[in-house]
């Protein structure tokens, strides 16, 4: 428990934008991590709200970004590509670790299998 | 591109958006739009593309909009701010709290450097507010009288019309068929009921009391919404014998004991009837046309089985309400046939004298008249009715006097300005943006604006009960708490700080920094805005004085009228009631027939002027003679009549005791009577007001008098002297030299003659006074608004002369030193604000004389407009302007010269 309690918190929705910047692997933008999630999660999911959650990740260490790739769609603006950093993989697998581990500590009864 | 999301929105999201992150939200905005374009159809996709635009309100991106990114994280830092490329300065917050405490400091050092300044802008406003709060509360109080009754858009009052040829006249007083009339032929009126002046004497318990009893109809507490707090108002004036009385009548006659089913005897001596308690209604708002004391049913009225089926006898008031949803003009139209019905005989006469239908078509039409306005209306209310007029005047006057007091803040503003230029130049210099200079100068003119106000609130607290006294008025602060009043009070408030506070802020945010820097921003032009604001101020002012002095002299003249009698050392009696008139005078003059202080004594039935009792009445006799339609007032009295007015016989000779027969069929006329009827030596002819009825001889001719005020012209009286009759007022001639005493030994003589009547005696020449309260009340309005308006105009006037003064010091040094003498400079400070005041004189003039001209045209007795009221204010005017400027000038003339040059 101790390493989870020192790193920075990571919310829900911040831990599955992370997520799904590391399934995109390169091509994860605001407009691909918001397809993604819509997609796999079948929530709504405002552009606004990937953004901030982007951008707080890469505050807190756990993506980097460019900027480029416009095309015309965008009207020649550029975008800004995320990918995990070290410290992000890291975290997403201690956090899996976490909850592994809870998972494993279930009494094994029919209703939770 | 074809499909593209909407402009606004994106304009919108630009200026959301934090610069250095636009380009890439942008762009995914506009890519997620294209493919949605594809997926649901472009109309959908725009209605996303807002809706998602909308969600990028949040405070991460509004913050991040004036903050800069050096204060956010590291590793964001290192990417964004290496990569943001364009305009990538993002503001700082424009309240940040370290400036917003060093604005305080520094408005509050300001203030206190600049005491005169700010004492004379919280004093000029405090005292335009609390003005303003009068005058709107009075306006406020006027035009919300009968505004509480529920579904008072649907009461009305009925009124007849009747287009004589003579005069178009409008009636309130109907006869009693109209109203059961009314209920049987239209269904659509809901409610109606009668109202009718009834006795005033009120007995229990073998104790008498002075009572406004109404007559009127069950229907009364169903029209009208006042509270009933005991009873039921469905059945409260169901019995011919029930009595609803008013809390404060409760109190007064019962006291602590329960009013309810106890039984009151109404009516004078010998005839009383008794009276059960059903009801007791809840105080009258001040704001209601009717305030009485008791109601009964109107078939106990005296006259009610005589006149209950004649169509001519005009005795009450009525009022209507109708069903929801009736249009009141196709109510009037209908009552057209009505009228043609029931007024068969009053429209023959009329056609008789030639009268025209009028614009609507009408000789004689039934009308109805909104609630809401009979507080306003002149000629139904019997002339005492507030002129809507007045009401907007006065909202008018408020209204100048606090742009008056704005235009004041905006000039002090404004002059300061530049001696607070480089201040603004120091700040912009260090980087102050435009937006905190505004919010910083602005906030202290708020705040000025706030004492200013709060200081006003007090004031108005404070003088509130002696306004109430000075103009017998019963406002409260109970109108002010209303949220209404509220949110109308800080609109004023918001709107005086945004345009008197705000204006002058913009005016320094543009200063140039380098120009205020090296010392060239001084006061070059004199300054349109300030110079117009100047002229407006004393345009208004000038304006209100003209107003004021003719007014003024209007009352005066009204005043000095000759009134046709003597009305000094005469004193009036009303007698009230409980005593019989007749018996009282007979008393009386024997009692007071050798007393040297009294020189006569006579009754009448008509008061002259008001009296403490504030009631008046009017008898009017109408007959035709030799062909001619007659009209006169018709006038009983009393022997000594014109000895005790001290009225000279023109003619004949007065009533006498001496002939028995003058108490039955004769009368003394005045001149235009005379004139009305013809006849060049009136004395000794006989006319007759009905054919079957008394042959009249007039045996005396006396001047025309004012039996009412001077507002009117003077009009035919007829005397007669009836001893069957009742006599309402007794009037006492003493002794001018006895004069001071004579009330007390009246008083005490009162006691013995009608012990039972209260004495409530008062001199004459008060009464006639109380004619001119409304004008009286007016002129010391307009004398008030106009002091503090030309008192407002000079402290601004004073202290922007001052302004400009000290910024001419170096000039004036230097015009001293080539030669200048001080009669020379005084004039030359003086000439641009004279020309300044003369214009506003000029551009006042006219107005003032448009209005009041107007204002005079309603009066029988005026005066005419004088040239030299315009030329004596003009003149003041500038000699005042002259004086409060001259105050700085000359000190500024007198100043060394090697003082002045030294400055800066």
């Amino acid at each position: 428990m101790q390493p989870i309690m020192t790193r920075a918190y990571l919310g829900e929705f911040e831990e599955l934008v992370l997520l799904t910047v590391a399934v995109l692997e390169g091509q994860a933008y605001g407009v691909t991590v918001a397809t993604e999630l819509k997609q796999r999660t079948n929530r709504t999911i405002s552009l606004s709200g990937v953004h901030i959650a982007l951008y707080r990740l890469e505050e807190k260490g756990f993506v980097l970004s460019e900027l480029g790739g416009a095309t015309t769609a965008r009207g020649g603006r550029r975008k800004r590509f995320f990918i995990v950093t070290a410290q992000g993989k890291q975290t997403l697998s201690e956090i899996r670790d976490v909850r592994n581990q809870l998972w494993d500590s279930i009494p094994t009864t029919p209703s939770l299998t | 591109m074809k499909n593209s999301p909407p402009v606004w929105a994106d304009r919108l999201f630009t200026w959301l958006c934090p610069p250095h992150l636009r380009e890439e939200l942008l762009g995914d905005l506009h890519e997620q739009f294209a493919e949605q374009v594809e997926q649901v159809g472009e109309r959908k996709a725009r209605q996303f593309y807002i809706l998602e635009v909308i969600r990028f309100f949040r405070p991460y991106f509004l913050k991040r909009r004036v903050t800069s990114p050096l204060n956010t994280g590291p590793v964001y830092t290192k990417t964004s701010y290496k990569n943001a490329a364009s305009s990538a300065y993002p503001q700082p917050s424009l309240l940040q709290p370290a400036m917003l405490s060093n604005y305080i400091k520094i408005a509050f050092r300001n203030l206190w450097k600049s005491k005169g300044y700010a004492t004379i802008n919280v004093v000029g406003l405090s005292v335009a507010f609390c003005v303003c709060t009068f005058l709107f509360l009075t306006a406020y109080f006027q035009l919300s009288y009968d505004s509480f009754h529920a579904d008072g858009d649907r009461i009305f009052q009925v009124y007849l019309f009747s287009n004589d040829p003579d005069k178009a006249s409008a009636s309130s007083t109907v006869p009693l068929p109209l109203t059961p009339a009314l209920k049987a032929d239209f269904p659509e009126i809901e409610a109606a009921t009668r109202l009718m002046n009834g006795s005033n004497v009120v007995a229990y318990k073998g104790k008498y009391f002075d009572k406004q009893i109404m007559f009127t109809d069950p229907d009364f507490l169903r029209l009208f919404s006042f509270p009933l707090i005991q009873g039921n108002k469905a059945t409260a004036l169901n019995d011919r014998s029930n009595i609803v009385i008013s809390q404060q009548m409760a109190k007064a006659v019962f006291g602590t004991e329960d009013p309810m089913g106890k039984r009151l005897l109404l009516g004078p001596d010998g005839s009383q009837k008794e009276f059960l308690v059903t009801g007791i209604l809840g105080d009258f708002p001040n704001n209601s046309s009717i305030q009485y004391d008791a109601f009964v049913q109107i078939t106990n009225a005296g006259n009610y089985q005589t006149d209950k089926d004649k169509w001519d006898a005009m005795s009450h008031i009525t009022f209507v309400k109708l069903a929801p949803n009736v249009d009141r003009a196709t109510v009037e139209s209908r009552l057209k046939p009505f009228a043609a019905k029931y007024f068969q005989s009053t429209i023959d006469n009329l056609k008789k004298k030639g009268a025209k239908p009028d614009e609507r078509g009408d000789l004689f039409a039934v009308r109805l008249q909104t609630l809401a306005d009979i507080h306003f209306d002149r000629e139904l209310g019997g002339g005492t009715g507030t002129p809507i007029a007045l009401v907007y005047a006065l909202m008018g006057i408020g209204f100048f006097i606090l742009l008056i007091a704005c235009i004041n803040f905006i000039n002090l503003s404004v002059a300061r300005s530049f001696t607070r230029a480089k201040e603004v130049g120091v700040r912009k210099s260090l980087g102050a943006l435009k937006n905190q200079l505004f919010i910083q100068i602005w906030g202290e003119a708020t705040l000025i604006c706030f004492t200013g106000f709060l200081a006003g609130l007090v004031l108005t607290y404070l003088l509130l009960p002696a306004f109430n006294t000075t103009f017998q008025s019963k406002l409260t602060l109970e109108y002010i708490r209303q949220p209404k009043q509220i949110a109308l009070m800080l609109g004023v408030f918001a709107l005086v700080t945004l345009i008197a506070g705000g204006y002058p802020a913009w005016q320094m945010t543009k200063f140039n920094a380098v120009d205020v820097l090296k010392g060239k921003i001084t006061m070059k032009r004199p300054g349109f805005l300030r110079n117009s604001l100047i002229v407006t101020q004393f345009a208004l002012s000038t304006l209100l004085i003209c107003c004021t002095i003719i007014a003024i002299q209007q009352v005066s003249h009204m005043r000095q009228q000759p009134l046709g009698f003597h009305k000094e050392q005469v004193i009036s009696i009303p007698v009230g009631n409980k005593a019989d008139g007749q018996q009282v005078l007979k008393r009386m003059r024997n009692t007071l027939a050798n007393d040297p202080t009294i020189i006569s004594i006579t009754g009448t039935g008509v008061n002259l002027g008001l009296g403490k009792d504030r009631s008046t009445s009017r008898s009017v006799m109408g007959f035709t003679y030799k062909d001619r339609d007659i009209s006169t007032d018709w006038l009983q009295i009393d022997y000594d009549y014109l000895k005790t007015l001290d009225i000279k016989l023109l003619a004949g000779r007065e009533f006498n005791p001496a002939y028995p027969s003058d108490s039955l069929d004769r009368v003394v006329i005045t001149e235009s009577m005379a004139k009305m009827i013809g006849e060049k030596n009136p004395v000794g002819r006989y006319f007759q007001t009905d054919s079957a009825g008394v042959k009249y001889q007039i045996i005396g001719l006396v001047p025309d008098f004012h039996l009412y005020s001077s507002k009117s012209e003077r009009k035919p009286i007829t005397m007669y002297l009836a001893h069957s009759q009742p006599i309402s007022y007794i009037f006492v001639r003493v002794a001018p030299q006895r004069l001071a005493g004579a009330m007390d030994k009246l008083k005490a003589v009162w006691k013995e003659v009608a012990p039972r009547s209260e004495f409530i005696g008062s001199f004459l020449d008060e009464n006639t006074n109380a004619w001119y309260k409304d004008e009286e009340k007016l002129s010391q309005l307009f004398t008030l608004a106009s002091g503090i308006a030309i008192l407002l105009s000079c402290l601004g006037l004073f202290a922007v002369a001052l302004m400009v003064i000290e910024q001419r010091t170096k000039e004036i040094g230097v015009r001293k030193v080539l030669g200048a003498s001080i009669p020379n400079i005084v004039f030359i400070l003086s000439q641009d604000f004279v020309r300044l005041v003369v214009l506003a004189i000029v551009i006042a003039t006219p107005p003032a004389w448009f209005f009041m001209q107007k204002w005079l045209d309603s009066y029988s007795y005026r005066i005419e407009i004088s040239v030299w009221v315009f030329i004596l204010v003009g003149l003041a005017a500038i000699f005042i302007a002259l004086v409060t400027v001259s105050f700085h000038s000359i000190k500024a003339a007198l100043m060394n010269p090697v003082k002045s040059l030294r400055t800066e």
